[in-house]
């Protein structure tokens, strides 16, 4: 848990030898011997690739790791990272060179091309029992032929693939005597090549990261990261008043956010990093088989008017599966604008002009939320009465993973369209195997979701991705509800704080003004 | 006493056994587990399966069960099922925390709630209605008062307006100065309700004993107000008031569960809270042993206690 004395001593020395030695760079002048002082909303769960889950966790991990690729802050865009370049024939032998000279934290060595296929072996290694194993189920065999060029070849072509290998989940790269250092403890001892690292952890109370001195796009300005762990939004609101942290990691009430805004914090904001789908499950209730009561429930609710009274700094009305920001995004597709008129005749024509009642799977830790509220309200309006089942939170993931409800929500963070495309789609993915919950199968659907994972041309796999997201749209089992945007707020002196689509911060942009 | 020790002992074990089995199979009947909670919207399927090999879930029930009593016996409280860490450590750092919280409260309450309900009693006694009718007025609104805002107005106005106390940090002992500053609020908070229903209870009960003969026998004797009041009325009118003293103790470690989240204590009620919410039943479980020991150890400090303040009180 605690980093050795030896830790803490090399890693004084390394980042004091480091400062001294760049010391005239532009990127060294601006280094601050400082620290910032961050919000962590829950307790952690641990930091190893394999398996790590939840969004705060991956932010730490974020900056501890590096993939071979990763993601532009702000467009979202694949970007070089362990990889300095690549190329690929057909999309099924993808080629990595390896940038040379990058450093492990805590004197791990240098970073070379048996890591990475260490790396992608432990994640598909029974005995690791990762969750992300199928995320390199396409791999067929990843070769190593010299110290600086990785060779992965896939069993079928996939244009996404860049996707597996950036800075995310099983895409980290792991070093393999820090991990067998740590034995059973590896979750709490990550070593990386990124600009953190992991100096002190009290999982009740606060995890301390320090600058990596070695890091190959030079040490991040600021030295420590100070993550307090606060979970209550209010007193975490309270504490950036009242100085005791400058940035807060992610809030979620619009009240504390014009609190915040009022008194002249930043707002640091990322609009769009995922839509919040309503997932239809048609054989629960048999109503909900038919097309027209689908349509019925998505003209039904003036989401514009929902957002905007309920947050408008938090989320946007959803048109797609897919986000605004995505190659594979289309305006092109079906849209549902409120119509209530529309929606009563459609459900007159599917034979429910009496009434129809329909329940929504929720978790009692939210309760009936404001919008759910809304939502409630509008589909009486037409005739249609929604139940709330209110579970526990573990219950609730239980249950739709198994897809017993009849109306669920689901929020997919992906970069990767494929990633939200296939698993929603896909018939491979069915509940229970995987996460799609409605056991949505269009034969159509299927065909083009593999054809345009295996297309080389991006033009064609984009137009293919666009009639499939027609077809989905129009069946309507998944109805794209809302996109939800993360804010951070924080002190006006702390800059950089530029959240990606993952809803992750590199503090290696980091910095007090 | 040995044979009421060795009482009391026997049923400890027995209640003990008792919760350990119940707790074990209720949480498992309840559905989802540890490994849906942790994924949320990400697994499912196979993917979920691995989750559930890798943390021991799908070993057979009686198995995990016989192992849970293994370790149990020889004191070894495992591993969390979400973060792989002692459990025994955790509830270490956790517990003193609490405890601590729990203990000033009750000195706190103490202090304030026995002196006010005594003069309630007394002014009530004399017929001053009107103020004992504000100082029980208070206590009711206190009383009804939810933690959970009465904490949230605190942190307004004690840390943000005033700035006397964090509303963050770190909460140690190896710092007593900065421990006592953090616990200072959850402090106050929990002692509002508990000085309203203690004051309340002391009133009512010194108020019955003084319109005993013996307190007029007292005052026909001359001595002062005070001394009858402090001295005679309120040592007779004790059973009572250790009895609430006790029950808050107990109620005091499930109401730091709402005031450890708002000011971010890391308590056993904290612990207790995510271990429910994330179904790690190793730490569950843990933590109803270690509820169910406090509890039975203080039931068995009152029942000292009343045998001292009474000697005619026998079990």
């Amino acid at each position: 848990m605690t980093a050795t004395r030896r830790d803490f001593l090399s890693g004084v020395l390394a980042s004091t030898a480091a400062s001294a030695l760049s010391a005239g760079t532009a990127r060294t002048a601006s280094a601050q011997a400082s620290t910032l002082r961050v919000r962590f909303y829950d307790d952690p769960a641990g930091f190893d690739p394999s398996n790590i889950f939840r969004i705060e966790n991956e932010n730490i991990a974020f900056n501890i790791f590096s993939g071979l690729t990763t993601y532009d802050s702000t467009s979202g865009k694949i970007v070089p990272d362990l990889a300095e370049s690549w190329e690929n024939k057909s999309n099924k032998v993808w080629s990595f060179k390896l940038r040379r000279g990058v450093k492990w934290q805590k004197n791990y060595g240098e970073f070379t091309s048996a890591d990475v296929v260490y790396t992608y072996n432990r994640i598909v290694d029974p005995k690791t029992s990762s969750p992300y194993a199928a995320e390199f189920g396409n791999v067929e065999s990843v070769e190593a032929p010299d110290p600086y060029t990785v060779v992965f070849t896939l069993k079928t072509p996939d244009g996404n693939f860049l996707h597996q290998v950036a800075n995310y989940h099983q895409g980290q790269i792991v070093n393999k005597k820090a991990i067998e250092d740590a034995g059973d403890r590896v979750r709490w001892n990550p070593v990386g090549t990124g600009p953190y690292y992991l100096d002190f952890i009290d999982v009740n109370s606060r995890i301390i990261l320090k600058r990596h001195a070695d890091y190959f796009r030079g040490p991040a300005p600021i030295e420590t990261l100070y993550f307090q762990i606060i979970k209550d939004e209010s007193t975490a609101t309270i504490a950036l008043r009242n100085g005791e942290i400058d940035l807060i990691m992610r809030s979620n009430r619009e009240e504390n956010l014009d609190i915040l805004a009022k008194a002249g914090f930043t707002l640091n904001k990322v609009d769009n990093y995922a839509a919040l789908v309503r997932v239809v499950n048609p054989a629960t209730n048999r109503a909900l088989a038919d097309v027209r009561v689908r349509h019925a429930l998505a003209h039904a609710i003036d989401w514009e008017a929902v957002c905007k009274a309920t947050g408008a700094q938090l989320q946007a009305p959803a048109h797609s599966l897919l986000l605004p920001w995505m190659d594979a995004y289309s305006p092109n597709v079906p849209r549902y604008e409120f119509d209530q008129a529309r929606a009563r005749k459609l459900l007159a024509d599917a034979g429910a002009a009496r009434g129809l009642v329909v329940r929504q799977l929720g978790t009692a830790a939210q309760g009936v939320t404001e919008i759910q509220q809304f939502e409630i309200d509008f589909l009486s309006q037409v005739g249609v009465t929604m139940r709330m089942e209110l579970v526990d939170t573990p219950t609730f993931n239980q249950r739709r993973n198994r897809a017993e409800f009849e109306l669920s929500s689901r929020l997919l963070p992906a970069v990767n369209p494929d990633t939200i495309l296939f698993s929603y789609l896909h018939p491979s993915n069915a509940a229970p195997r995987g996460l799609n919950g409605a056991r949505y199968d269009n034969p159509k659907v299927t065909s083009l979701l593999e054809s345009a994972r295996a297309e080389v041309d991006p033009a064609a796999r984009k137009a293919m991705y666009v009639e499939l997201q027609k077809i989905a749209l129009t069946d309507m089992f998944y109805q794209p509800l809302y996109t939800s945007n993360v804010v951070w707020p924080g002190k006006k002196n702390v800059v950089g704080v530029r959240i990606n689509y993952l809803a992750q911060v590199n503090f290696h942009e980091v910095s007090f003004a | 006493m040995f044979a009421f020790a060795g009482k009391k002992l026997i049923q400890l074990i027995v209640t003990t056994i008792g919760v350990v089995t119940l707790v074990f199979f209720t949480l498992r009947l309840i559905p989802g587990d540890a490994a849906s909670a942790m994924a949320g919207d990400t697994l499912s399927g196979e993917a979920l399966e691995r989750l559930r090999d890798q943390m021991g879930l799908n070993e057979p029930l009686m198995s995990q069960y016989l192992t849970y009593w293994r370790k149990l016996l020889v004191l070894d409280f495992g591993e969390t099922i979400t973060t792989g860490l002692s459990a025994g450590e955790l509830m270490r750092a956790a517990a003193p925390i609490t405890i601590s919280i729990a203990l000033a409260t009750i000195v706190v309450t103490v202090l304030l709630a026995i002196p006010l309900g005594t003069l309630a009693a007394f002014l009530a006694h004399k017929g001053k209605k009107g103020l004992d009718s504000l100082i029980t007025g208070a206590a009711m609104v206190l009383d009804l008062m939810p933690s959970f805002w009465t904490g949230l107005f605190f942190l307004l106005f004690f840390s943000l307006t005033l700035g006397l106390f964090p509303a963050s940090g770190t909460v140690s002992l190896e710092n007593p100065g900065h421990f006592l500053q953090r616990i200072a609020l959850p402090v106050m908070v929990l002692s509002v309700t508990q000085v309203a229903t203690m004051a309340r209870i002391t009133r009512t009960a010194v108020l019955e004993v003084l319109s005993e003969d013996y307190i007029r026998t007292a005052r026909s004797l001359g001595w002062s107000e005070l001394r009858v009041l402090f001295r005679h009325a309120l040592k007779n009118a004790a059973l009572p008031i250790v009895t609430v003293v006790g029950l808050s103790f107990g109620s005091l470690l499930n109401g730091t569960v709402i005031v450890e989240f708002i000011f971010n204590i890391p308590g056993i009620g904290s612990l207790l809270v995510n271990g429910i919410n994330s179904r790690d039943y190793q730490m569950v479980q843990n933590l109803i042993i270690v509820y169910a020991l406090i509890f039975v150890t203080i039931n068995f400090v009152t029942d000292l206690v009343y045998r001292k303040i009474d000697p005619r009180v026998s079990f």
